[in-house]
């Protein structure tokens, strides 16, 4: 994955995915829905750490998603609308939820953990739905505000969306930076060979927690940037099915490799956007094309990219 | 929000009497005998495949679909419904088993499980493209309608049959596999499927067969449950998840985990109904996440899938 | 070039030199000589519904079919302007639903949405509504909020609402079924709603609410509930919830004998759902409604029957909420003379008219609810059922003002523009 070298290949890829990027909101359908992959780019890439790069697949990061949303949310709205704030106040809530759960989940692996990230996801699931005063309940958490940053007129949507790009490349870097550190490497090493590891020395389940931690923060962080998109936040942010929605986008973009679960995420929610326009059966389409992923090109779209154009990516 | 609420004189505690009691501990058993035989499916599929199937709720809530459409356009015949249904989902899973997921058993599991997710999720739309959104109608037969004095109570005759089918296939599962010589393959191709193999049994054909099993379970448990809710393309969903909670309480790869499992977590609703019905839900999820921590076996699992 | 002159002519004839000025408005009047629509803006009208969740058969294709005939019969021009028409699938999800509001009044300049079931939706759809100072209208959800605390001068909200459907059934059976009660209720803001609004009909007409189950949403086993019920002895059993809910909890409650001595009351009760159990199940059991196609009044016929020739069946009173709606919309643009919204707004603003769907129908200025009487149904039993469809009897009616709530109790408070 990580070559070290700068190849003209990658300068060449990174700069064409750079002004794709900048051109994006004049070409995507409209500048709401470019905003919209950016977050869930930024939620997948996120996920594409602990699963990827971690080796823990688990079924409940709507719980750190759906926190950072209703903590943004609660703090625009009812402490102070700030967005510094606010996001500050997400990436707080995610990840104190993510050490919490992460420190009860990791003690299992393999099936046993995703059920107990499935279980703590529900259990958040029903506390939204039942606290109605804090989160709106089924309503979901109405009128949140958008304040400007500074000079940034945040309520343009086009501006929110650089404002947005910005940002979510800022993540990609530091999260590119994590992954290719001696505490990535010791995250693969462990997914590879968990006793081997553990015989080297590592302390295997600290190495996790902290990638769990890693993980919450930046879904927490996405989650942020949703509430301010959608000037609200709907229940089922917090809905094991959204959980299942990014498993799909990292799987499918690729996993292990940041960039395809990105890739991932713009593919499914601009299929989705596109061929919804069309057809009422969006969803079987989409189970479809992931079983197919799945059955076929286990490595994604990065996958196929590489095979066929021989990229080294 | 307080609701101005009357009590009728003369009734006591609300409802708490010892005949509620009793009737809610019927409703835990009935709940729980559709969680057990769905269960059953479940672990025996994950016992021998080592395959955790996300789609199992959808080939359940397919089961009742079956059902339907053999009463409203083949046979009007409940029965008859009750036995070709489970039997035409047990071949459909095993189709799929012998087609499709045969091919994924060499990469990790969690392909395997994706791909069930991905399966769960055209099961479903495929429902709603054909049958619509809103649900189908389906009743118990006029035989069973009605219901039974049990002396102390009336009680629906149609969930006293479901208890009494649930058990009889529970017991005639674990007969069959504790009893029979297929079974004791079964069993030993759980512990060791290499072995077995090597032994010159056909594994893999053992494999497609005890799929086909699991699959015509899950299907049976629809049409069990198909008088007693609406039918729709997403009944499946809220039970897949209570499912998992039922085998892991009760332990993967388990028969008698399935069933202790599986009448616990539906009794344990049934009570929490009665104790503080909003969080009736939430707290098996708590139960299973105590489960997992402390004892992540479940009751009657092996140690070896403690992994 | 030329059209950058075109504009800048329009808005400042002062700002360029005077050869460009000069030119500049010889190619207006050419341009308003030779095509005197070419710079008429469309109306875009758009409605925004579940084309592929739960209320799909509901809502869906029959509330955009409505949309179109209502265009189509208004003769697909209004002052001039050309009618357009898009749709958009929210799936019944509400961050969907924001997502395509988003999309229809920026993308598209939609001028007005329509429709929108379920309530968080809606709710979040009002919110996109006042930011980008268009019009909304709510059809088929019913939660009180949008005229309530959420309410503001771009939403409006046609069909019903959950305080008439809990009223007018509250008072109705009170007066006709029984006075003692006992309610099912969803566990949820919406439930909750209802059972505020059910006791207070009970009440006001001297009924006593023997008790109250809250039922999780979604529970697909309702029977301690049930029993809980039977023990109480009610006369009325009021079954406040929707959907999947109101089907599991009524087979139930038939499987256990319940209705050999109670009768049933619904919150909401649909031809789709009648249709997707069994009119078995529902039989003898109340509801209310905003309209149904076997009322009698004027223009009823006419227009079930214009739609059973195109849909070969007869509309349910969504389909009919939203023709109305689109139809008296476009009639307030016509009176306002302009598509501006805050103009149709103050043409909406305390209407009164009749059509068939709503006769009398006033559009409220303090909280932009469309008020009119409410109908109770009686769902048939199978051998009453003469027709396809045919699942109801109409068997009271409840006048406009004790229908719906007092202007003074909404708590709306209706900002500005």
């Amino acid at each position: 994955m990580n070559k070290g070298a700068w190849s003209k290949q990658k300068i060449i890829l990174i700069s064409a995915t750079l002004l794709l990027a900048i051109l994006f909101p004049h070409v995507a359908p409209y500048v709401a829905l470019a905003s919209e992959i950016l977050i869930f780019a930024l939620f997948a890439m996120a996920f594409d750490l602990m699963l990827g790069y971690a080796g823990m697949l688990s079924f409940g990061h709507a719980a750190f998603f759906g926190m950072g949303a209703y903590t943004a949310g609660v703090i625009l709205k009812d402490l102070y609308p700030s967005v510094p704030l606010a996001l500050l106040g997400s990436v707080i809530a995610s990840s104190l939820a993510g050490f919490i759960i992460g420190f009860l989940s990791i003690r299992r692996r393999g099936i046993y953990f995703t059920m107990v990230t499935l279980a703590f996801a529900q259990m958040f699931y029903f506390i939204a739905f039942k606290w109605t005063s804090l989160t709106g309940g089924d309503d979901g958490l109405q009128r949140v505000p958008r304040p400007s940053l500074g000079p940034l007129d945040l309520k343009s949507q086009i501006v929110f969306y650089y404002f947005l790009l910005f940002s979510v490349i800022l993540c990609a870097i530091v999260l590119f930076r994590i992954v290719n550190s001696p505490f990535g490497k010791t995250l693969q090493a462990q997914r590879e060979n968990r006793n081997r590891a553990m015989s080297i020395g590592y302390d295997v389940d600290k190495f996790k927690l902290r990638a769990f931690i890693l993980s919450a923060f930046f879904s927490g962080l996405a989650g942020g940037f949703y509430a301010l998109l959608l000037n609200f936040v709907p229940l089922n942010s917090l809905h094991w099915t959204n959980s299942g929605e990014v498993v799909v986008m990292t799987i499918t973009g690729g996993m292990g490799t940041l960039f395809g679960p990105a890739l991932g995420a713009v593919c499914i929610i601009l299929l989705r956007d596109i061929i919804s326009n069309f057809t009422e059966s969006w969803t079987f389409i989409m189970g479809f094309l992931f079983m197919a992923a799945v059955l076929g090109f286990r490595g994604g779209i990065i996958g196929i990219l590489r095979s066929k154009l021989r990229l080294s990516i | 929000m307080h609701i101005p609420v009357q009590m009728d004189a003369g009734k006591g505690k609300r409802g708490m009497n010892i005949q509620f009691v009793i009737m809610q501990l019927f409703n835990g058993l009935i709940l729980g005998s559709i969680y057990v035989i769905l269960s059953l499916g479940l672990t025996i599929i994950f016992g021998m495949l080592g395959i955790i199937n996300f789609a199992h709720g959808a080939f359940y809530m397919f089961g009742a679909f079956v059902a339907y459409t053999i009463v409203a356009y083949l046979i009007p015949n409940f029965w008859v419904a009750l036995i070709a249904g489970p039997i035409f989902m047990a071949v459909f899973g095993a189709a799929c088993e012998a087609f499709i997921l045969r091919r994924l058993y060499n990469l990790p599991p969690l392909y395997v499980m994706l791909f069930t997710f991905g399966l769960m999720l055209v099961l479903q739309d495929f429902i709603r493209m054909v049958y619509g959104a809103a649900g189908v109608p389906f009743r118990a037969p006029s035989s069973l309608d009605g219901a039974i004095n049990l002396g102390f109570m009336f009680y629906p005759k149609y969930r006293i049959f479901l208890i009494v089918i649930t058990s009889l296939c529970s017991l005639g599962v674990w007969l069959f596999l504790s009893k029979t010589k297929l079974g004791a393959i079964i069993r030993a191709g759980t512990d060791n499927s290499v072995m077995v193999d090597a032994l010159g049994i056909n594994i893999s054909r053992i494999f497609t067969f005890v799929f086909g099993l699991g699959i015509g379970l899950a299907g049976l448990a629809g049409v069990l449950a198909a008088p007693l809710q609406n039918v729709s393309h997403l009944m499946g969903v809220d039970f897949l998840v209570d499912c998992f909670v039922v085998v892991v309480v009760g332990g993967m790869g388990s028969i008698s985990g399935s069933i202790v499992g599986g009448l616990i977590v539906g009794e344990i609703i049934a009570f929490g109904v009665m104790v503080w019905p909003p969080m009736a839900h939430t707290l098996i999820y708590i139960f299973m996440a105590a489960f997992l921590l402390i004892r992540p076996r479940g009751l009657f699992g092996r140690e070896a899938f403690h992994e | 070039m030329l059209c950058l002159n075109l504009i800048f002519m329009r808005k400042e004839v002062m700002t360029m030199g005077k050869g460009i000025q000069l030119m500049g408005i010889l190619v207006l009047i050419l341009g308003f000589i030779v095509s005197p629509g070419f710079t008429a803006e469309p109306l875009k009208i758009a409605t925004l519904t579940d084309m592929s969740g739960p209320y799909a058969e509901l809502a869906g294709w029959g509330n955009i079919n409505a949309a179109k005939m209502a265009i189509e019969d208004f003769g697909g021009k209004v002052l001039g302007m050309n009618i357009e028409y898009v749709y958009r699938d929210h799936q019944c999800k509400a961050d969907l639903a924001n997502q395509k509001a988003i999309e229809l009044y920026e993308k598209e300049k939609a001028d007005v949405i329509f429709d929108c079931p379920n309530s968080a939706s809606g709710l979040a759809v009002t919110n996109q509504a006042l930011k980008y100072k268009k019009i909304f209208i709510a059809i088929t959800s019913g939660t009180t909020r949008y005229t309530g605390d959420l309410c503001n001068r771009y939403t409006f909200h046609w069909a019903y609402n959950d305080y008439v459907l809990a009223t007018s059934a509250g008072i109705w059976a009170a007066d006709n079924l029984g006075k003692r009660w006992y309610t099912i209720t969803a566990d949820y803001a919406w439930g909750h709603d209802l059972l505020k609004h059910f006791s207070a009909a009970l009440q006001k007409r001297g009924g006593t609410l023997l008790g109250n189950e809250m039922v999780p949403l979604g529970a697909s086993d309702f029977s301690p509930f049930i029993i809980k019920a039977m023990n109480a002895k009610p006369e009325v059993l009021a079954l406040l919830n929707a959907g999947k809910d109101t089907v599991n909890s009524t087979k139930q409650a038939v499987e256990f004998g319940l209705r050999k001595t109670t009768k049933i009351v619904h919150a909401l009760l649909f031809p789709e759902d009648i249709k997707a159990a069994g009119p078995e199940v529902f039989a003898d059991n109340y509801v209310t409604a905003s309209w149904d196609w076997t009322v009698d009044q004027p223009g009823v016929k006419e227009f079930v029957a214009k739609w059973m020739k195109k849909f070969g069946r007869p509309p349910n009173w969504f389909n009919a909420g939203n023709y109305s709606c689109v139809t008296q919309y476009l009639l307030a643009v016509k009176r306002a003379g302009s598509k501006d919204p805050q103009a149709v707004i103050k043409a909406l603003e305390g209407y009164r008219f009749n059509d068939f769907f709503a006769n009398p129908g006033y559009i409220r200025p303090e909280d932009h609810k469309r008020v009119g009487k409410a109908f109770i149904l009686r769902a048939k039993k199978p051998s009453e059922i003469k027709e396809p469809w045919d699942y109801f009897q109409i068997v009271g009616v409840v006048p406009a003002d004790q229908a719906y709530q007092d202007v003074k109790e909404t708590g709306c408070k209706m900002g500005g523009f």
